[in-house]
């Protein structure tokens, strides 16, 4: 045992010593290449290894580096989104706001602006809450409306808060006439959401779907002018003394944000400060 | 036997060229092949430390384009002596593997160093026992014991589970 030991250790050390003394006598490149043959294929095997083993690692890498990316430019993305719609939504909120202050500016009346602070869109009642009441001088049957035209009037006050019956309210009437003809009628809602034109005398025919709308003025209650809506329909009674016209408001209920309430007196004709286009 | 030989010479070769470079600090990166034959050289006795170290060096020699026998030779060594004395110390304690490899890899370089200088090698013995053989073998050390610890806690991890 003890023998087979030192004969290993003297073979290592004469190999050894064989090798280095070929290659320091001048001839290093026959060394060279025998210790070459044996090692090349096996160099070239570690090599190998080596390679496909940092490739892995490299993948791996990047398939870690790509999924963090994309989680980060998840976020980004989710924050930069959030970040645009804050953004549009201010943007919105800034339009519908300078149109109200132009129109208030521009109105001959006195007007108190108000932000709707909640809806009842059930079908028995429709109505908005405004963030006035009481406490502002608001009273019972004051107009309210927007840059669009009518949205109705307030129906109850309490100390911060005011209930506006809109035109589609079921119980919602409003004296009106025809721009086009100055055909005089009543505006009033429908349970369904809808508002109708009535009572139009039938001598008054001639009214054509598209024709605006706007309050008479009559009553007192809302400033003569405002529109209401626009003629989408037109309900020929045959003989009947009155027939129909359903409108479309002129105000989307739905989307309005901002009002303007008219607490002075409203014996003003406003026609003028509102669009007729459409 | 023949199997863990070359299992060993390429397992060493594999580290050596997939770690060492990551594992390179201030420019000073570890002899993984020395690390692997002296481990296996202490379970496996001189023998196996003598043909392991001999074959990892003339691995290590080719490839780095050097006179080849020399680290072979030196490795042979190293690996034959720590088989043959390994047994007599107590190797499974940090206070004696740390010390232990780094005075294996001073003995290593230091043979190394002496040969190469029957051939005229021209760096000073100084200069390249401060920057090359020293901290290499303080490398070695630390990174041997901890290889040393790393085995020694698979194995009794092995041995609990069954």
């Amino acid at each position: 045992m003890k023998t087979r030991r030192l004969v290993l250790l003297g073979s290592i050390v004469l190999v050894c010593l064989v090798l280095i003394t070929i290659q320091t006598r001048g001839r290093s490149s026959g060394a060279g290449d025998v210790v070459a043959i044996v090692t090349t294929p096996v160099q070239t095997v570690l090599a190998r290894v080596n390679r496909t083993a940092f490739g892995l690692w490299a993948t791996y890498l990047d398939w870690k580096n790509v999924r963090a990316e994309n989680r980060r430019l998840r976020d980004e993305n989710q924050r930069l989104r959030v970040d645009a719609l804050q953004i549009g939504e201010t943007l919105d909120e800034n339009r519908r706001l300078r149109r109200l202050l132009v129109l208030r500016d521009r109105l001959p009346l006195d007007t108190l602006t108000g932000e709707i602070i909640a809806r009842e869109w059930g079908g028995w009642v429709r109505s908005l809450t405004v963030n006035r009441g009481r406490n502002d001088n608001i009273v019972r049957l004051t107009a309210v409306i927007s840059p669009d035209g009518l949205i109705g009037r307030v129906v109850d006050v309490r100390p911060g808060a005011a209930i506006v019956q809109v035109l589609t309210d079921p119980a919602s009437t409003v004296g009106a006439h025809v721009v086009r003809t100055r055909t005089s009628g009543i505006v009033e809602g429908e349970a369904r959401g809808t508002v109708r034109f009535k009572y139009m005398a039938r001598d008054g025919a001639g009214i054509q779907v598209g024709d605006l709308i706007v309050t008479s003025g009559q009553g007192g209650v809302f400033p003569r002018g405002v529109p209401v809506g626009r003629v989408t329909a037109i309900d020929d009674r045959g003989s009947a003394l009155f027939h129909y016209a359903a409108l479309a408001p002129a105000v989307d209920f739905g989307r309005i944000d901002e009002v303007l309430l008219v607490t002075g007196d409203t014996r003003h004709d406003i026609a003028a400060h509102f669009p007729v286009d459409g | 036997m023949k199997s863990l030989l070359a299992l060993t010479v390429f397992g060493g070769g594999v580290a050596h060229l997939t770690l060492a470079p990551a594992l390179r600090v201030a420019d000073v990166a570890p002899d993984i092949p020395l690390l692997v034959v002296l481990l296996l050289a202490l379970r496996r006795g001189p023998e196996f430390g003598g043909v392991a170290g001999f074959a990892a060096g003339i691995l290590q020699d080719a490839a780095t384009g050097g006179l080849i026998g020399v680290q072979a030779l030196t490795k042979g060594l190293v690996g034959f002596a720590i088989g043959t004395l390994g047994g007599r110390f107590s190797v499974t304690q940090p206070l004696v593997q740390v010390p232990g490899l780094v005075l294996l890899s001073i003995v290593e370089g230091l043979g190394r160093f002496a040969i190469l200088k029957l051939f005229h090698y021209p760096a000073a013995f100084g200069e390249l026992m401060l920057y090359v053989v020293l901290p290499q073998a303080l490398y070695n050390g630390f990174l041997g014991a901890a290889l040393v610890f790393a085995l020694a806690w698979t194995e009794s991890l092995r041995a609990r589970t069954s």
